[in-house]
Parts: structure tokens; C-alpha cells; sequence
């Protein structure tokens, strides 16, 4: 079949292409563009889960790649867009960092990553599991994701946030074991499936009670 | 056949079967047991009413008699009853443990226990029809019950769980009268203080249990030479907190005399009597079993807590006007006082001088007993007072002695007692504390040869203070005459009131006169504590009460009764046979040019205690304010008014400060709890990023 070396190489570069897709969502202010590009994302992952399985032979990846493809590429992104429909908010007009600054804060967390990630992978000295090379990067997409959430107002922008985050953990997940149990992987995207269309609920709640989905005006819960 | 073992055995569970019993059965003949007033009217409710106050004071008269022979049982034979109940938590066996330590405490709280039951039988009558007696009975016998197991529990969980019981039953009973702000304000500072010391005991059991590997107090014993010497200070410390807090030891006293006069009397007089001394008996457990020997800045510590408590206490209670908030604060002093016992005693024992240390644990174990009796019969004779008169504030009062002649007798025992006056048991106990630290004087260290004379001299002022403030708190309440109609229309208490009074009295007159035989109980105790060598027996001349080597004058209470009668009887009977024939001669009283001598004209208790406030005034901080009002001309005033206030220098320079320092703090903290969604998230963020940048 395939040699690890070019096993490695494609891993590697299917997961820049998805470390990319994470800059270019914190770079755009179009919400539409955001879930477009987190189902180019979830696509991408979905390649990668493909890849572990032919190349190692843990064929039962393969169906953690179809659900990923299936309800991550496909279903959630339906989801949201119906919501940006339903919602008539297109933009993302305020934010809590502008755009030039986030992309910088950005680039600082993949060099925090790479610095946690490297040593860990140097550990190895076997190099037994190839795939761990893509730890950094799965680091980064957490706390990117982590950070979109912490950067962005709108509602669908917090979703997309999480959503990237749980993907930079399902890429990590692969990168370290094989995959986890299958039973795991499925449980995690029901979870993920039902936390977005419960998340979609309350955007459609918060949006008829404040007439506004920014997540500021969640501060008047408080008192 | 009947062995000790097995009466021990069978004494032990009637001691909590009574208690139980009564906790169970009392609420079943109520139709609503726990509704928060209790008036239904009619014939079964009245006959409940007396079902619930006989049988439930009743089972605990019963379950506090068989304690009081569990307790002797032990003291005498000198068998410890040892029970274990196996395998009942993840932490160890619960046992129960009655050691002569054990057996003396249990045996006061039985003693004041079983009287106080008697004395609640007619008490509980003032509550008929008023408010839920049922409530009361449970509360009550919970109370005893707790503190019984507190003393005699053999296992630091055991320990704590009867120990937060009878934390929560009283503030339960200090809550009885809920209606009133003040005792729900009282029952809260109360809770919050007593919770506060409970943390610290928690923390020293888990200090203790860290090198001992178990909780059973068998193990703590064992183990403790091999705690390192900071630990062990740190244990001190929280002991003197935690158990400092419950006894009520300045500065932690703050919520006894709000707690105290809330109660029901029958539970003042526990609470005052014996629920204090609980505290007393964790310091002895922790210092003289535990930890023993400790240096002997451990006892110069507890001396200076002591003395400190003795002195602020009757100094505070000096000016009291509400007679059982008086004799709260006069429960402060006399913890004060037997608190010098034990911290004479830790001294001596750290410089293995054990026959002086005997001596000074004696005196303190002694005064547990004797402030037992009479603090008990003091607020056994107030709470009769403010039932008959339905008021606390001593200025209303007056003349009650015409009134109410065998209370008031019987307070004055109470008083004398509590004043140290020879030949009531009070005087026994102090004058053996004067005499173990006088003879501290043999101990070469300079800082023990200056920590004793001062407390020797705070403690001779303390006691001429409380007989100030005795004569003023009988004198005030009994004598003269009565200066409201409430004074007036008195009535005396029912039999079943005034017996349980009459017992505590004589009891104090027993324990002054013949304390030889009491102090020979104790004996077991201190040989438990200090050693084989450290008999009472051997150590005290018991008729004298003196320390046979030391050389030191001796007195004994029984010549000095002699000497007393005869002191009183002799110049009567001189006068009879050398004087002349008696004359009766009537006239006015003088009452200073006005027409007839009125109640107001009298001597009150603000007035009599002006010159202390005024030598004292930098503790006090009294201010007053004086308001007169004139009709025509300056030389006939209308009205006037009198304000004082004094000022509690514990709350204004200790709690206040902190409680406007923890307030400051959670005000600081709340400003990160923004409510913003973000900022939260934010938080975690950073977090998460410190955490892989330095702590890898």
C-alpha cells in the first residue's frame, strides 16, 4: 500500500490545510463564510480520519470519517445556515478584538503550541506513532477555537467556535491513539450534533428576547 | 450474677435509651409535633401537654441517673467501660470510651442533668398552651444526649458528629423563643462562632490522625511523641480555638452572652453549667492526654487566656442589668478560672513537678464540678425569678425576698458560692488555685516566676469583683423594694421548681464542707493524666487541704464553718448575757425631707456599680448622656433621663475590623464575577495557557 513516509507527509499537510481553515474563519467577518469554511474544515478532518484508517489499518476509523464528513461537514453547517437565515444577522459587526489583532494572537498561540507539542513528540523517540506529528497543530485548533469564542460577539460565531475547538480535540484524539473506541467517537457526535441544534434553539431564543444575538446582553441574567 | 461490667454495660444503654426514648415517643402523643406553636385547646391536648412534659423529662431524669452511676462506677472502681462498635464507617470502629477523664465530665453533666430535669417538670408549665412543648422535650433530650457522648466518645469521628449535634440542638433550644429578634440574632452568632471552631477541630483531628494513620483516640495517644514540635504548637493552637470558641474564653466570647439568656432556663442553666465545660474537656483531653508533656509556654498561654477571661468577664458582668446575661458573663470568668487550673497544671507538668501539677488540675476539675452547681442553681433561681415576673432587667425588680423567700434563699447560697466565699464550694476550688500557683513560685524560670504572682493577683481581684457584683445582683433583685408592679404580684414557683434548686444548694454546701471526700474522686482522674505517683490521696492533706511538704498554711472548710457560726452566734449570745433588756422602738423612716420613702428613692444597680466603671473607664469606655427637662424654673426639673452605654472593646477592636476585612475581600473577589459570558471564558483561557506554558 503506502510507505509511512508519504502516509506522514499527507497527514501533515491535510492538517496545516485545517489549521489554515481555523486562521481564515478568525480572519473573516462574514457568518455565512464562517460555517462554509467550518464545513471545509470537518471535510478535511474526515480526509485525514480516511487516511489513518487505509494507512494503518484501523479500518474502523472509517466510521468515524463518515460521520465526521456526514454530520459535521453536512448536517451542523445546514444547521447554522438555516439559522443565519432565520436570524437575518450576516455580519459580525463588533468585536472584542479587531480582526488584525486576533490574527496576531493567533499566530502567537500556534508557536505556544508548537513549543508544547514539539517535546512531547521528541519523547517518542521510536517515533512508533507517525501520526502524533500533528499534535501541535491540533493544539492550536483548540485554543484558537477557544479563542474565536472568546473574540467574537454574535451567537453563531460562539458555535463555530466550539465547533472548532471540538474538532482541534477529535484531531488530537486521532494524532495520539488511533482513534478512540468507536463507541466513544459516535457518543462524541451525537453530543456534538445535539449541543449545535440546542445552541441553534437558544439562538432563536435569544435573538426574539434581547432582539439582538450578541452574547453581551447575557450579562443582564446575572442580577 | 450481676457483675460491674455488665452494669456498666446496662447503665451505659439506659443512659442513650432514655434519651432516645424520649426523643421518640415524646412528638407521638402530639398531634402535630413539630408545628412551630402548639395551641390547640381542650381536654387531650392538655392531657398530651402533661403526658409529653412527664414522660419526656421524665426519661431523662432516668437516663441522667443512670449516667451519674456509669460515672461513679468508673471513678470509684477505677474499671473503664470500653465499647466498641465494629466496622460502622470507612474510618474506623466508633467506640466509646468512659476513662476516669470520661467519667468525671460525664457525672457533672449527669448530676446538673438529672436535676434540671426535675426543675423542667414544673418549668415547662410556663410554656403550656404557648408554644410547642414536644419541640422542647426533643431538643432538650438531644442536648444531653450529645453532650454525653461527646465526653465519652473514643474516636475523633465519633467525637465530631455528637459534637456538631449538640452544636445544632442548642442553637435549636437558643432558638426556642424564635418570636424574639434577639435570641434569632443570638442563635445565628452562635451558630457561625461555634461552626468557626469546629473547622478548627477538624483540622487538628486531621493533624493528629496524619501520624497516627486512624481516628481512634487510642492511636492519637500512642503516636504523639512522634509528631514533630510544630505540628504539635499547631494542634495547641487549634485546640485553644476550637475548644476556646465552646467554652466561651475571651476573645471568643462574644456569643455567650447573647446565646445564654435566649434559652429556656432549664437550658441556660445547661448550657452555663455544663455545655461550656465540654470545651474544658477537649483542652484537658488534648493537652494532658494527647499531647502531654507540652513546653511550658504552652501553659503561660493558657494562664494568660485565663486570666484575661476571668477578669473581662466580672468586670463585664458588673454592668449588666438583665440578670441572666449577668450570669453569662459570670460563666466567662469562672472558665476563666478553671481554665488557670489547667494551664497552672500544663506548666507544672512540662517541669515534671506532677504533685503541684495534681494539685492545680484538681483545683481546675473542681471548679468544673462546683461551677456546675452553682451556676446551675443560679439560673435555676433566675429562671424562677423571670417566670414569676416575666422580666430579666434587675431594675424592675426588688423585694422579691418577701415574695419569693425560698428562691431567693437559695440564690444566696448560689451567690456566696459563686463569690468564694468559705465554707461554700467555690471558695474550695480557689483557694486551691491560689495555692498551686503560689507554690509555682518554687519554679526557676523567670518567666513562669513573673506570669504567676500577676495571675495570682488578677485572680484575688477577680474574686472581690464577683462578690461586688453578686451583692449587687441579690441585693438589686431580692432586697429593698419592689420597683414595678411586675416586682409586686411575684408569686413562689411550684415545689417541683424549687426542690431541684434546694438540691444544687446543698450540694454546694457539701462540696464546701466536706471537700476531702469529693476530692478523693478525682483521684482516678489525675492518676490518669499525671502518672501513678500523682495522687490526690498522696499529694493533698485532704482534711487541711494543704500540700504536706510545702510548708504552707492550711485551712480547713469545716473548722472554718465552726468558726463562722460562732462568730455569728457569739455576739448575739454576749450580748444577751451582758447587755441590758432589749427595747422595741417604731418610728418614720427618714426618706430625706419627702413624704414617704418610695421605690425609686432606692439604690439601683447602674448606681452601684458607677465607681468600677469609673476605676475601670479605659475598659468600659462608658458614655453616658444625661436629659433634663424643667417645667418653670431650673430648681424643679420635670423629667429626667439617663442614658449609659458601654462600649464592647472585643467587637469595636477584634471582630469588627475582621468582619469589615472579610466583607472588603468577598467585595474584591466579586468584581471578577462580571456576569459576562466572555469574561469567563476569558479566564479559562488564560488559565489554560499559564497552565501549558509553566506547568509542564
Amino acid at each position: 500500500m503506502f510507505d509511512a513516509q508519504s502516509i506522514n507527509l499527507s497527514l501533515e499537510i491535510l492538517a496545516v490545510a485545517i489549521l489554515v481553515t481555523a486562521f481564515l474563519i478568525v480572519s473573516s467577518r462574514s457568518l455565512l463564510f464562517y460555517v462554509r469554511l467550518f464545513s471545509v474544515q470537518s471535510f478535511l478532518l474526515g480526509l485525514v480520519a480516511v487516511v489513518v484508517a487505509t494507512g494503518f489499518g484501523e479500518f474502523h476509523i472509517l466510521v468515524a470519517a463518515v460521520l465526521t464528513i456526514g454530520v459535521k461537514a453536512i448536517a451542523i453547517p445546514y444547521v447554522l445556515n438555516k439559522i443565519i437565515d432565520r436570524i437575518k444577522v450576516h455580519k459580525e459587526i463588533e468585536f472584542n478584538l479587531n480582526i488584525t489583532t486576533s490574527l496576531l494572537v493567533c499566530g502567537l498561540l500556534v508557536i505556544l503550541a508548537d513549543s508544547v507539542g514539539k517535546p512531547i513528540i521528541d519523547a517518542q523517540v521510536m517515533h512508533a506513532l507517525p501520526v502524533s506529528k500533528v499534535l501541535p497543530e491540533s493544539i492550536a485548533m483548540m485554543m484558537i477555537g477557544l479563542f474565536i469564542m472568546l473574540a467574537r460577539k454574535q451567537a453563531v460565531s460562539q458555535i463555530v467556535g466550539l465547533l472548532t475547538l471540538e474538532n482541534g480535540l477529535f484531531l488530537s484524539g486521532l494524532s495520539i491513539t488511533y482513534g478512540m473506541p468507536l463507541i466513544v467517537e459516535i457518543g462524541i457526535f451525537f453530543d456534538i450534533l445535539v449541543a449545535a441544534l440546542i445552541l441553534g434553539v437558544f439562538v432563536f431564543r435569544i435573538n426574539e428576547t434581547f432582539d439582538t444575538v450578541s452574547v453581551d446582553t447575557l450579562r443582564r441574567l446575572k442580577d | 450474677m450481676l457483675d460491674l461490667p455488665s452494669l456498666q454495660f446496662m447503665a451505659f444503654h439506659l443512659l442513650v435509651g432514655g434519651y432516645v426514648l424520649a426523643i421518640l415517643i415524646a412528638p407521638l402523643r402530639d398531634r402535630k409535633p413539630f408545628s412551630r406553636t402548639n395551641t390547640s385547646e381542650g381536654n387531650t391536648s392538655q392531657q398530651s401537654f402533661l403526658f409529653v412534659r412527664y414522660f419526656g423529662f421524665g426519661a431523662a431524669l432516668l437516663a441522667s441517673l443512670s449516667g451519674l452511676f456509669l460515672s461513679m462506677s468508673v471513678l470509684t472502681t477505677g474499671s473503664a467501660l470500653h465499647l466498641d462498635l465494629q466496622q460502622t464507617l470507612p474510618f474506623g470502629s466508633l467506640s466509646i470510651n468512659v476513662d476516669p477523664l470520661a467519667a468525671f465530665f460525664l457525672g457533672v453533666i449527669s448530676l446538673l442533668g438529672a436535676v434540671v430535669s426535675v426543675y423542667s417538670f414544673g418549668y415547662s408549665g410556663e410554656y403550656a398552651g404557648r408554644k410547642n412543648l414536644s419541640l422542647l422535650v426533643v431538643l432538650y433530650n438531644l442536648f444531653l444526649l450529645s453532650m454525653s457522648i461527646v465526653v465519652i466518645a473514643g474516636n475523633a469521628v465519633l467525637f465530631l458528629i455528637v459534637w456538631e449535634l449538640m452544636s445544632l440542638t442548642t442553637f435549636f433550644l437558643i432558638n426556642y423563643e424564635h418570636e424574639q429578634r434577639a435570641s434569632r440574632k443570638a442563635a445565628i452568632l452562635y451558630i457561625v462562632m461555634t461552626h468557626i471552631g469546629t473547622a478548627f477541630l477538624i483540622v487538628m483531628f486531621l493533624l493528629l490522625a496524619g501520624t497516627a494513620h486512624s481516628f481512634d483516640f487510642q492511636s492519637f495517644r500512642n503516636s504523639s511523641a512522634q509528631l514533630p514540635s510544630s505540628i504539635k504548637t499547631l494542634i495547641f493552637f487549634c485546640a485553644l480555638i476550637g475548644f476556646g470558641i465552646k467554652s466561651g474564653v475571651v476573645p471568643f466570647h462574644i456569643w455567650l452572652p447573647e446565646a445564654h439568656p435566649a434559652a429556656p432556663s432549664n437550658v441556660s442553666a445547661l448550657m452555663s453549667g455544663v455545655m461550656i465545660k465540654t470545651g474544658i474537656y477537649g483542652m484537658v483531653r488534648v493537652y494532658f492526654d494527647f499531647l502531654a508533656p507540652g513546653p511550658a509556654w504552652w501553659g503561660i498561654v493558657v494562664l494568660a487566656v485565663a486570666v484575661a477571661s476571668a477578669v473581662l468577664g466580672v468586670l463585664y458582668a458588673l454592668m449588666e442589668h438583665d440578670l441572666k446575661r449577668l450570669l453569662a458573663f459570670h460563666s466567662i470568668e469562672n472558665i476563666g478560672i478553671i481554665l488557670m487550673g489547667v494551664g497552672a497544671a500544663m506548666i507544672f507538668m512540662s517541669y515534671g513537678n506532677m504533685p503541684l501539677a495534681t494539685v492545680a488540675l484538681i483545683a481546675g476539675l473542681y471548679h468544673v464540678l462546683n461551677h456546675a452547681m452553682f451556676k446551675g442553681l443560679l439560673f435555676l433561681g433566675a429562671g424562677s425569678v423571670v417566670s414569676a415576673t416575666h422580666t430579666r432587667n434587675i431594675e424592675e425588680l426588688g423585694g422579691l425576698v418577701k415574695k419569693l423567700p425560698w428562691t431567693s434563699a437559695f440564690f444566696l447560697i448560689g451567690a456566696l458560692a459563686i463569690s468564694a466565699l468559705p465554707p461554700l464550694n467555690g471558695f474550695v476550688s480557689e483557694w486551691l488555685t491560689f495555692q498551686a500557683l503560689l507554690l509555682g513560685f518554687n519554679i526557676s524560670d523567670l518567666s513562669v516566676r513573673v506570669a504567676i504572682p500577676i495571675a495570682v493577683a488578677l485572680l484575688a481581684l477577680t474574686g472581690a469583683l464577683a462578690a461586688a457584683c453578686f451583692v449587687k445582683a441579690f441585693g438589686i433583685t431580692f432586697l429593698g423594694l419592689p420597683r414595678s408592679s411586675h416586682a409586686e404580684h411575684a408569686h413562689e414557683p411550684p415545689r417541683s421548681m424549687l426542690v431541684p434548686m434546694g438540691v444544687l444548694a446543698f450540694a454546694c454546701i457539701l462540696l464546701g464542707v466536706f471537700p476531702g471526700s469529693m476530692i478523693s474522686i478525682l483521684t482516678p482522674v489525675t492518676t490518669f493524666l499525671l502518672g501513678g505517683s500523682a495522687s490526690a490521696l498522696e499529694v493533698l492533706n485532704l482534711g487541711s487541704l494543704t500540700i504536706p511538704q510545702s510548708g504552707a498554711g492550711g485551712v480547713s472548710p469545716l473548722t472554718l464553718v465552726i468558726f463562722l457560726v460562732a462568730l455569728t452566734v457569739l455576739p448575739l449570745v454576749l450580748g444577751l448575757l451582758l447587755g441590758g433588756k432589749l427595747q422595741k422602738r417604731a418610728a418614720m423612716v427618714w426618706a430625706c425631707g419627702l413624704e414617704k420613702v418610695e421605690p425609686r428613692m432606692q439604690y439601683t444597680a447602674t448606681g452601684f456599680s458607677k465607681p468600677i466603671r469609673m476605676i475601670f473607664s479605659n475598659i468600659f469606655h462608658a458614655t453616658h448622656e444625661i436629659e433634663i427637662s424643667e417645667a418653670a424654673s431650673p430648681f424643679f426639673k420635670q423629667q429626667l433621663r439617663y442614658e449609659l452605654e458601654t462600649e464592647s472593646v472585643f467587637e469595636k477592636y477584634f471582630y469588627e475590623p475582621m468582619r469589615s476585612g472579610v466583607v472588603a475581600a468577598a467585595k474584591f473577589i466579586r468584581r471578577i464575577q462580571t456576569g459576562h459570558l466572555q469574561s469567563y471564558l476569558l479566564y479559562m483561557f488564560i488559565a489554560l495557557i499559564l497552565l501549558l506554558m509553566f506547568a509542564r
